[in-house]
């Protein structure tokens, strides 16, 4: 195995949930050395959301569920309460070791502990901080409390997702989270990457609300230029004729063409008839006729099955998806065959099988590990960075301090 | 000169679309300089989808989706498909500390321009290649757009009403998840080089960098054996969670309420304290089971006012909740406003208008608008004369052959 892409960070990361942990999580996989700071006894609350391993297998383990699993691959977890003033000491004193600390408190948390930026910066000048939150550290929303839902909601994204005159919807999972966390992972870089220009680290502010925001596609564009608020609405599953999911014979096509794809869009429905009736002569009589056209898609659709529509969509050269299960998706030839997912033996759950790297670098690797017990790199990390001995760390822990 | 984290790197982007020039946009808003490499006759498509009258002059320089997906960069015109093109391209390789494009993924071959091309005009360089599919394996030579992602990648079929069909996002979701990939890879793969002296060619396949956003699907699966199940917007353990319709035309807002604590706090604000002694709702697990008629009674609440103000009530109340806000309410924000969100845009040929500005905000170096979207064209000068060093006879002698242009041929995406 190579040595990792980010081999040469160390990231401190006082993050829960599903936001900040899904940046270091990217990190750690990458390579750097992530070291989770969670509190004493309880930890990260992502431990506590099922479902569990088997309790026959590893016997109980309610702190190991699947989100924090996923979650917190290849990171060193370390306990610390930095609510009292040793673990604030002591934080500090790690602090000096790091290149960059992620956090997802509600803003001034840290600061009201003695841990703000300045009092950070004037341990480790060039440590870099950054904060993943629904909201970001200021405005009228900062002190909100939230939850993935929430922010979506708060991002435009939910507004558009959902049928005409139904209730909005949010996409499974927890995409305002990992929405932040992956912009987080990419600031991260870009931050660390200005420590070396400006040589000095500095504050770095992800709100979820704004990455979502920032990725309206033609929707928010449309409405700031145009004034028109024709594209703000729901439109539930078919944005057109050429863009959505229809059923088929055995469940449920992905489509989007582009006007260049619309005669293959006709070869595979085996419509070539199109090509040369008026009505469907370019974008805008298609659009005019919408209703005519997705006549035509609905009728060719629930004739076809999803794997005969898949394949002939390559032979015409016409982009098309079958919408996959999770099992399906893991069937997939192309991704067996790349080796998309990995396989990780857990100690607590046994193998389990995780997405494989989201970019693949020529140089430089990225490797699984299994995501930390509750302060199970306490000795090796207190020891190797602060010069800590088994001893000094009964007495923290005799005192709650770890 | 501004101080901001890639200031000095250059970036060559021969992306086109959504997902590629969205996460070049991200390493422009970072500082880097980049240029977009556009075909005389195979302009990027996000011009023609300007949805301004047919008659309209040099709509392609005013569409909004390419002028907001494509502010801070600069412009060029080549035709890399003839041979004077391509060894226009691997000059301005030369010059750039990266490379992105999204081609299908035999183009570059077909071009002339593969990585080891590249690498020989710039030993260093780093090339990001998104194909849908990746390089390699049977669907390689697939193309797929954004919207597709979530259908490849499990997302649809566990998104949707419960009794209704895999849903659909609002957006075309992979596009821009695959341009934050793609320029998170990019500075990566420049801090490796700072590290390394080293470049590299980094696949970002838009089907793979969509799985980790799924990712705790797949693990729970090989945990369980169980398909996981569609939820709507409901959560596993959290009760009272959705979206509750509120006064005025298509407006809600979203609950979650995680803790016993915070449904008390909920059946207060809600005028109904004794809600929480109800013992239909006593736990998580008896409020889950009785979501419907908790939903009823959130929802007689949220009707009778507007989404802001059940939101304020309830976060003065210590609970989650959010309007669901819609393109329109997010430009009247004042949460967003008062962060200076928005920024005003001045473009040449398309006007002014508001433009959301850099979601990754540094307190040093702070990214904001400086350029906007280049017109087509726009900057040939620039890079031919002033980057590459040609004469004047020789651009004319370019823009004669075809291999460059001021205007783009008409007639594409029609």
């Amino acid at each position: 195995m190579s040595e990792g892409l980010l081999a040469e960070l160390t990231i401190l990361d006082l993050t829960e949930d599903a936001a900040g942990p899904f940046c270091t999580k990217l990190l750690a996989d990458y390579g750097a050395r992530v070291i989770k700071v969670e509190r004493p006894g309880a930890g990260d609350p992502a431990r506590r959301v099922g479902p569990f391993p088997d309790a026959a297998r590893a016997g109980p383990s309610p702190d190991a569920g699947a989100l924090f699993l996923y979650l917190n691959t290849s990171k060193e977890g370390i306990t610390l309460d930095v609510t009292t003033s040793t673990g604030r000491l002591l934080l500090l004193d790690l602090v000096e070791h790091a290149d960059a600390l992620v956090e997802g408190f509600a803003p001034g948390h840290l600061e009201a502990l003695g841990l703000g930026v300045e009092a950070i910066h004037r341990r480790n000048p060039r440590l870099l901080v950054t904060s993943v939150t629904a909201f970001g550290q200021s405005g009228p929303y900062a002190d909100r409390r939230w939850s993935d839902l929430t922010a979506y909601a708060s991002g435009g994204q939910m507004s558009l997702m959902g049928d005409a005159g139904r209730q909005p919807l949010m996409p499974a999972g927890y995409q305002a989270s990992y929405q932040a966390g992956l912009h987080a992972f990419g600031a991260t870089l870009a931050g660390l990457y200005s420590v070396g220009v400006i040589e000095a680290g500095q504050q770095i502010d992800i709100a979820a609300m704004e990455c979502m925001a920032a990725t309206l596609e033609l929707y928010l564009p449309d409405f700031v230029y145009r004034q028109s608020d024709v594209l703000t609405k729901r439109r539930g599953n078919l944005t057109s004729a050429t863009i959505g999911i229809v059923p088929c014979a055995d469940g449920y096509l992905g489509l989007h063409t582009m006007p260049r794809n619309f005669p293959a869009f006709a070869r595979l429905m085996d419509a070539e008839w199109m090509l040369e009736d008026e009505r469907f002569r370019d974008a805008r009589s298609r659009l005019i006729h919408n209703d005519e056209f997705l006549a035509v898609v609905y009728g060719w659709a629930a004739g076809v099955t999803r794997e005969e529509a898949y394949r002939r969509s390559a032979e015409v050269r016409c982009p098309l998806a079958a919408v996959f299960s999770i099992p399906e998706v893991l069937q997939q030839p192309h991704l067996r065959e790349r080796a998309s997912f990995r396989d990780l033996d857990d100690p607590r759950a046994g193998r389990l099988t995780y997405p494989g790297p989201p970019f693949r670098p020529a140089e430089g690797g990225w490797e699984l590990r299994p995501a930390p017990r509750l302060g199970e790199h306490n000795a090796s990390a207190y020891g190797e960075l602060l010069g800590l001995a088994p001893g000094d760390l009964v007495r923290l822990r005799a005192t709650g301090v770890v | 000169m501004e101080r901001l984290p890639l200031l000095g790197t250059r970036v060559l982007d021969l992306s086109m679309v959504w997902a590629g020039p969205y996460g070049t946009r991200l390493l422009a808003d970072m500082g880097a300089e980049v240029i977009k490499v556009e075909s005389p006759g195979a302009w990027d498509m996000l011009r023609s989808l300007s949805l301004l009258p047919r008659e309209t002059e040099r709509a392609y320089n005013r569409s909004a989706f390419f002028n907001h997906y494509n502010r801070n960069k600069y412009g060029c015109a080549i035709d890399l498909a003839r041979p004077r093109g391509r060894e226009l391209a691997l000059r301005l390789v030369a010059l750039s500390d990266v490379v992105v494009e999204n081609y299908r993924s035999d183009v570059l071959r077909r071009l002339g321009l593969t990585y080891e091309e590249m690498r020989a005009a710039r030993p260093d360089v780093i090339l990001v290649s998104m194909p849908s599919h990746g390089l390699s394996g049977p669907d390689a030579a697939r193309t797929a757009y954004g919207t597709h992602m979530e259908q490849l990648g499990g997302l649809a079929s566990l998104s949707g009403y419960a009794d209704g069909p895999p849903q659909k996002s609002g957006i075309s979701y992979g596009d821009p998840m695959a341009g934050a990939t793609a320029a998170a890879a990019a500075i990566a793969a420049l801090l490796y080089r700072r590290r390394t002296g080293r470049g590299q060619h980094i696949e970002v396949a838009q089907w793979e960098a969509f799985l980790p956003l799924v990712g705790e699907f797949f693990v729970e699966y090989s945990m369980t054996g169980r398909e996981p199940p569609r939820r709507a917007t409901r959560h596993a353990s959290m009760a009272p969670h959705g979206a509750y319709p509120c006064q005025g035309d298509d407006a809600w807002i979203a609950i979650a309420v995680a803790s016993d604590a915070e449904f008390a706090a909920l059946c207060d604000a809600i005028g109904a304290p004794g809600l929480a002694r109800d013992e239909r709702f006593a736990d998580v697990v008896s409020r889950h089971r009785h979501q419907d008629a908790l939903d009823e009674i959130v929802s007689s609440w949220t009707r009778e006012r507007s989404h802001r103000e059940a939101a304020d009530r309830l976060q003065a109340a210590g609970v989650a909740a959010s309007p669901v806000l819609t393109i329109p309410d997010l430009l009247a924000d004042p949460h967003l406003a008062e962060r200076g969100f928005w920024e005003e845009v001045t473009h040449g040929e398309a006007g002014v208008w508001p433009m959301d500005g850099p979601a990754w905000r540094f307190s040093l170096t702070p990214p904001h608008v400086r350029l906007p979207a280049p017109c087509f064209a726009e900057h040939n000068d620039y890079v031919f004369r002033d980057l590459l060093g040609l004469r004047e006879d020789e651009v004319a002698a370019l823009e004669r052959e075809g291999v460059t242009s001021r205007a783009p041929v008409a007639g594409q995406d029609e």
